[in-house]
């Protein structure tokens, strides 16, 4: 479970994050709409605890992340746009490495058994990951996240740059972790990814959560024209 | 998380490539130095081993012309190269007084490219024409030798600082940092881990390396010795991987790591051991040479003037000569050997300010060695090895001491009067170095441990001040 609870970040007199509240429960994915600049990431390092909030407070499964930002990392899972994990080694090696420092101690069938959840190849689960695409280096991402039992998702922009099908399979991985009770939270350009798999949307600007909508009660037409008049804001753009 | 790092770091060290790569680098490194090492001492014991060979003939010859004096018979030599004279003996059959390299001498040129390993004091020379030192290639001098010292020294830092200067930048610039920091771990213990490991790695590659080339070429190496040059070159390895770790935690991209590593290099290897040197030639220069040669052939022109009155005063001081030889028949070494005596107590205290200033010197350099690893590296080495500046100033002062007794057993027969001979020939004093108790250098190496786990307790002390572990990710 995620809390943002007016969550504000500056950088000397650059307001980047203004007072952003957010409530992701287990089985809801919350994708976060916005361009370049908006504040999505800044949200997710500051809940990943790479930085420290200028005020308010986050807390991921109860935990204050500002005060408990090891623990909280127990409960939680991250995703970046370009997962870059160690080329020589293999899938099913890196498995095992990034369990194994985040504390959980999996034998190889275990490993290959979360490698396949996660739709990699099993040819693919000893070729080193030099040799993989983003979206098989993304399906180990996703498998990383299930071997942890990851009750928190942090996605940041996963889907760019992969092509349709990689893509639509990632989706429903979400899923499959969603139904599994994990909460999530994607930063995404991508509105069409968004509309498929989001419960929850959200569109930022410039710091600020502009609208919010339930996924279910929005169209993809709907969304995008939200999504293109909140870029347009001219009152805000002063 | 250490089985996982160290599993892990292995197998990603062997796929690199860069474990085979270091061990074949060191070891050709180690092999090459150490036969150039082996070939320069095999040079000086041949060298002594000829010089030794010339004497035992030269000896050879002096007891065949003696038995044929003492069998009355004529010899076709120079009247005054004949060995019934005391200073024929004395300055035309000298013996070696050598040093002989110790079975580790290979590791450490240390002084050994500047001194000699042997000279022949006779009668007549004075001391401090004793000629120690050698006339070697300016360009060795320049650069040092090639030896196991000038690796452990110069070049290993150099492959420390390649294969740790990166440790956390890389996984930053690679992109893997974020994933990494997502889990609960510490960041800090991480690059801990990794710098501890990539430590061990060189460390275990070192040793097996330098074990190898010391039952190749250092056979008569005892255990004690061989401990203490690993305790120094670990710990002198360990204070450059602490350097790598304080720089990984501190600073950003992997280019600026490398340039404050190198730098750090250039400070402590270089800078640091030569800006030592210089002050203290500055602090406590040494009085003029060509003053002393000055003085030294004045007094040596005034005794001339004065020697029939300097061998008066000296045979007044030595009674037993005027007894033992009724005839009183004084001739120019009577003379010269006197007046010897008295130019060497006269010149005493210039040549020990030149020693004193010298002691000085060193002493100052020892007190702050400390401020650089290499040089205490370095002392280490050179300390095992037999060849530092205490070695030789060691082997100095028992060459002058055994000119003294050259002298002093041959002074007799001159101003007795009393020929040399066979029987003679077995009582001449023979030189023996005994080499210094060997050093412990265990007090360098426990020091430098220290002194590497207190930076790396600062540096972690540092970082956690600055930043928590979890912002080293950003």
């Amino acid at each position: 479970m995620i809390i943002i609870d007016q969550l504000t970040k500056k950088y000397g007199e650059a307001l980047v994050l203004n007072q952003l509240s957010l409530n992701i429960k287990p089985h809801e994915i919350y994708c976060l709409l916005g361009a370049n600049g908006a504040g999505k990431t800044t949200t997710i390092n500051l809940l990943l605890g790479f930085i420290k909030p200028t005020s308010g407070s986050a807390f991921i499964n109860g935990l204050n992340v500002s005060e408990n930002s090891r623990k909280t990392k127990r409960f939680l899972a991250y995703i970046p746009e370009n997962l870059m994990l160690y080329p020589t080694l293999t899938a099913v090696e890196n498995l095992d490495y990034f369990s194994g420092i985040g504390g959980k101690n999996l034998s190889k069938v275990q490993l290959e058994d979360f490698l396949n959840q996660a739709g990699l190849q099993k040819g693919a689960f000893h070729q080193r990951i030099s040799t993989f695409s983003k979206g098989m280096r993304q399906k180990v991402g996703i498998a990383i996240a299930l071997a942890k039992d990851a009750k928190t998702l942090l996605l940041d922009e996963p889907t760019s740059g992969l092509d349709p099908k990689a893509s639509n399979e990632f989706g429903q991985l979400l899923h499959l972790l969603r139904d599994k009770g994990v909460a999530i939270l994607m930063a995404t350009h991508d509105l069409f990814r968004a509309k498929e798999v989001a419960t929850q949307i959200g569109i930022m600007k410039q710091g600020v959560l502009r609208q919010q909508f339930n996924a279910q009660n929005i169209s993809l037409p709907e969304l995008e024209a939200a999504y293109l008049e909140t870029m347009d804001f001219k009152e805000l753009e002063v | 998380m250490y089985k996982y790092n160290f599993v892990y770091e292995l197998k990603v060290l062997v796929r690199n490539g860069w474990i085979q790569l270091l061990s074949l680098l060191l070891l050709g490194l180690f092999c090459f130095a150490a036969f150039n090492g082996s070939e320069k001492v095999e040079k000086r014991k041949l060298d002594i081993q000829a010089a030794k060979t010339e004497v035992r003939e030269s000896d050879h010859d002096m007891l065949m012309l003696l038995d044929s004096v003492e069998q009355g018979m004529e010899v076709s030599a120079s009247r005054w190269t004949i060995p019934t004279s005391p200073t024929a003996v004395g300055n035309y059959h000298p013996r070696v007084a050598d040093m002989s390299p110790k079975p580790l001498a290979f590791i450490a040129m240390g002084q050994s490219d500047l001194f000699t390993h042997y000279v022949k004091p006779t009668m007549t020379g004075d001391d401090f024409t004793l000629n120690f030192t050698e006339i070697t290639n300016p360009v060795q001098q320049l650069f040092g030798s090639f030896d196991l010292s000038f690796v452990i020294v110069y070049l290993l830092p150099l492959i420390i600082i390649a294969f740790s200067y990166n440790v956390l930048s890389a996984e930053r610039e690679s992109g893997s940092l974020k994933l990494l920091a997502s889990q609960p771990i510490s960041l800090r213990n991480w690059v801990l881990q990794k710098i501890s490991l990539r430590f061990f790695w060189v460390a275990l590659l070192t040793i097996v390396i330098l074990t190898l080339v010391m039952m190749f070429f250092g056979t008569n190496t005892n255990l004690k010795d061989w401990f203490s040059i690993l305790g120094i070159t670990i710990a002198y390895m360990l204070f450059w991987f602490t350097m790598a770790f304080l720089v990984n935690l501190q600073t950003g991209s992997s280019s600026k790591n490398a340039i404050i590593l190198l730098g750090l290099w250039v400070v402590f290897v270089l800078l640091v051991p030569s800006v030592l040197n210089q002050l203290g030639s500055t602090l406590y220069p040494m009085p003029s040479r060509t003053l002393m040669i000055n003085e030294m052939r004045n007094l040596k022109a005034q005794t001339v003037k004065r020697q029939d009155e300097i061998l008066d005063n000296f045979l007044r001081d030595h009674p037993e000569y005027a007894i033992n030889d009724p005839n009183q028949n004084r001739k120019f070494y009577h003379r010269y050997v006197a007046a010897q005596k008295l130019v060497k107590e006269e010149l005493k205290p210039i040549i020990n300010k030149f020693e004193q200033q010298l002691q000085k010197q060193q002493a100052w350099i020892s007190q702050l060695r400390w401020i650089s690893p290499a040089i205490v590296t370095q002392q280490s080495l050179s300390t095992n090895a037999g060849t530092s500046t205490a070695d030789y100033e060691n082997y100095r002062g028992q060459v002058i001491q055994f000119a003294e007794a050259w002298r002093t057993h041959l002074v007799p027969f001159l101003y007795n009067n009393q020929s040399f001979t066979s029987k003679d020939y077995d009582h001449l004093p023979v030189f023996t170095y005994q080499p210094l108790k060997s050093n412990d250098s265990s007090l360098s190496w426990l020091v430098l441990l220290v002194i590497s786990i207190v930076l790396g307790a600062t540096s972690i002390g540092l970082s956690s001040k600055s930043k928590s572990s979890s912002t080293l990710a950003t």
